[in-house]
């Protein structure tokens, strides 16, 4: 079969690949510093959604002003789980283990309270009527979409900026590399984790909000998306930003090329056959760091 | 009354379901998430067979043990070669890929729809198709279950397991075979789920993929965390307790949608309470 290169799947293909690169990276950020797969971050990215909804439609507050309320409310929630549970089972000195566990469990709770408060079915935070998107050499795009790739293209060189040239970004940067040389040169990594975990969770649940306004919301679309930035993260290699944007960009490949010549149904299990092809044989991902989870 | 018995069946399905776990995450330390797609795949074994083939039950029970252990063995033996949050993550990815395959194949699952009307069991015969006589044979799963894992973990291969869940390395530096070992106990663990998968799909009759999802898998979880991990004993109270939660919950009057999602919130919350018991790793408080 030949290779037929489609204006739109490209446009696609791009779309999902720089929310996914949004996705991890929001992970990332807490994941380098504390070691902690937080799947509680899942909640947060949902609790944006959930939040800009109760202010702008149950509350009816406009939109512009209900967005960063929203991101506020939620990067509170990320801060609060790293407070009330990681901190603590932190100084009690518990393992990367049990603090996935725990963040499951926490997981759990915050999801179910959104099921209870808002109900398990499909909310939307869209007043505005749909309509054809711009047309772009023969190929649709949305003005959302147009949106969601601006910001999150924003976002990512922002945050590269952050870490690259601010004070505090550096100290991250130290801070994941090695946590006890940085404590003795004098960085605060209590700080240190309370400032990636806020900055995580802000871009987490700015890119819930984004999804939301593309395609609504449900109590549990995080996890899903999580997991995708998860895959992207690991398959791009643990450490390295620019991995990301290649991990990023081959899941989405790889998932929108199996939904055109497959089905579009089996794109969660692509996903999950390319996370275990790349630990079984390039476990350390593209950038090739080392990596001790992956062994033997 | 027909409700108690329905409870029953449905506790002892989920000790079998939590003591096979038990043995893979408690005693050998691999935390899985992909338990409920091995429960999925039993179910959906012995619906299969026995819809369009019409095989008797201990042909079906016998094929889906096969089945599980046979596509448990060519996983693990991927996964575990990962380790820690790592291997959780992959679990998780298995589970998920069972799930879509089951959501998906809709030539041989049906998808979404679902198979209904699957035979109930029956013995040279004799149909088992009243609720006290199921129960029966599923007390007798789960003390045949119960007793071959007291026996495996303490036999020497129980200790190997504890050795390696302590400390790897070591364990690996007295010439036991640790990445075999792990690949046994995960196999055997997988099979061991698929026997509640069969009994259930006999039971209700009818199975869809929604049974056998991510969140069942982190449930089956919270009842060995809480029962204590390495418990037998544990998981069969805590088998209960999380079962008949919902049900007290309905009983003090809360309607039943709420009532769903709080047994899900205590359980996370124990979850996490846990965690702070646990802080030190599971193999500290086990000793």
């Amino acid at each position: 079969m030949i290779f037929d290169i489609n204006i739109q799947a490209l446009i696609n293909i791009n779309f999902c690949s720089i929310l996914k690169l949004l996705f991890a990276m929001s992970f990332m950020m807490i994941y380098v510093s504390t070691k902690i797969f937080s799947i509680t971050h899942a909640a947060v990215i949902t609790l944006g959604a959930y939040f800009t909804y109760m202010i702008s439609m149950q509350a009816h507050f406009p939109i512009w002003l209900a967005i960063p309320l929203a991101i506020v409310l939620a990067t509170a929630v990320g801060i609060g789980t790293e407070l009330g549970i990681y901190k603590p089972l932190r100084k009690l000195g518990a393992t990367p283990l049990i603090m996935l566990i725990a963040s499951l469990g926490l997981y759990v709770v915050l999801q179910n309270c959104i099921s209870i408060l808002w109900g398990d079915d499909t909310k939307s935070i869209r007043t505005w009527e749909v309509k054809v998107g711009n047309e772009f050499f023969g190929a649709y795009i949305t003005d959302i979409q147009i949106i969601i790739i601006a910001v999150s293209l924003t976002l990512f060189v922002l945050c590269l900026l952050f870490l690259h040239y601010s004070k505090m970004g550096k100290q991250i940067q130290a801070v994941s590399s090695n946590e006890e040389l940085a404590n003795i040169f004098g960085i605060n990594s209590d700080k240190v984790i309370l400032w990636s975990f806020g900055i995580g969770s802000a871009l987490g649940s700015i890119a819930g909000i984004l999804v939301s306004l593309d395609t609504d919301m449900t109590p549990t679309m995080g996890f899903n998306l999580l997991l995708y930035g998860i895959v992207a993260m690991i398959i791009g290699g643990v450490g390295s930003y620019w991995g990301l944007v290649g991990g990023a960009l081959l899941l989405a490949t790889a998932q929108h090329l199996s939904a055109y010549y497959i089905d579009s149904k089996w794109m969660d299990a692509v996903a999950y056959i390319i996370l275990i092809l790349f630990l079984l044989w390039k476990p350390l991902g593209f950038s090739g760091r080392r990596l001790k989870k992956v062994e033997l | 009354m027909e409700y108690i018995l329905h409870l029953l069946i449905l506790i002892s399905l989920y000790i079998i379901l939590a003591q096979s776990l038990s043995l893979v995450a408690g005693f050998a330390g691999m935390i899985s998430l992909a338990h409920a797609g091995f429960y999925g795949i039993g179910a959906y074994t012995t619906a299969i067979l026995s819809l369009h083939f019409h095989l008797p039950f201990l042909v079906t029970l016998l094929i889906a043990l096969l089945i599980s252990g046979l596509l448990s063995l060519i996983v693990s033996a991927i996964a575990l070669r990962t380790v820690e949050d790592y291997f959780i993550i992959c679990t998780l990815g298995i589970q998920v890929i069972i799930f879509s395959l089951m959501n998906n194949w809709m030539s041989l699952t049906q998808g979404p729809l679902g198979l209904p009307g699957i035979p109930s069991i029956s013995f040279f015969g004799l149909s088992l198709d009243n609720k006290l006589s199921f129960l029966l044979l599923c007390l007798f799963f789960v003390s045949l279950t119960f007793f071959f894992l007291k026996n495996l973990t303490t036999s020497s291969f129980g200790t190997i397991l504890k050795a390696l869940s302590e400390d790897e390395i070591f364990t690996q530096s007295l010439g036991k075979n640790v990445y075999k070992t792990k690949i046994i106990t995960f196999t055997i663990g997988a099979m061991l789920a698929s026997i509640p998968g069969v009994l259930y799909a006999h039971y209700i009759s009818y199975i869809d993929p929604t049974s056998f999802t991510v969140d069942e898998s982190i449930f089956i979880l919270s009842i060995v965390i809480i029962g204590g991990m390495r418990n037998l004993w544990g998981s069969v109270f805590a088998a209960a307790f999380l079962l008949l939660l919902p049900e007290a919950l309905r009983f003090i009057g809360l309607p039943n949608s709420i009532a769903a999602n709080l047994r899900q919130i205590i359980y996370g919350i124990i979850l996490v309470a846990m965690m702070f018991k646990y802080s030190k790793g599971f193999v500290v408080n086990a000793r």
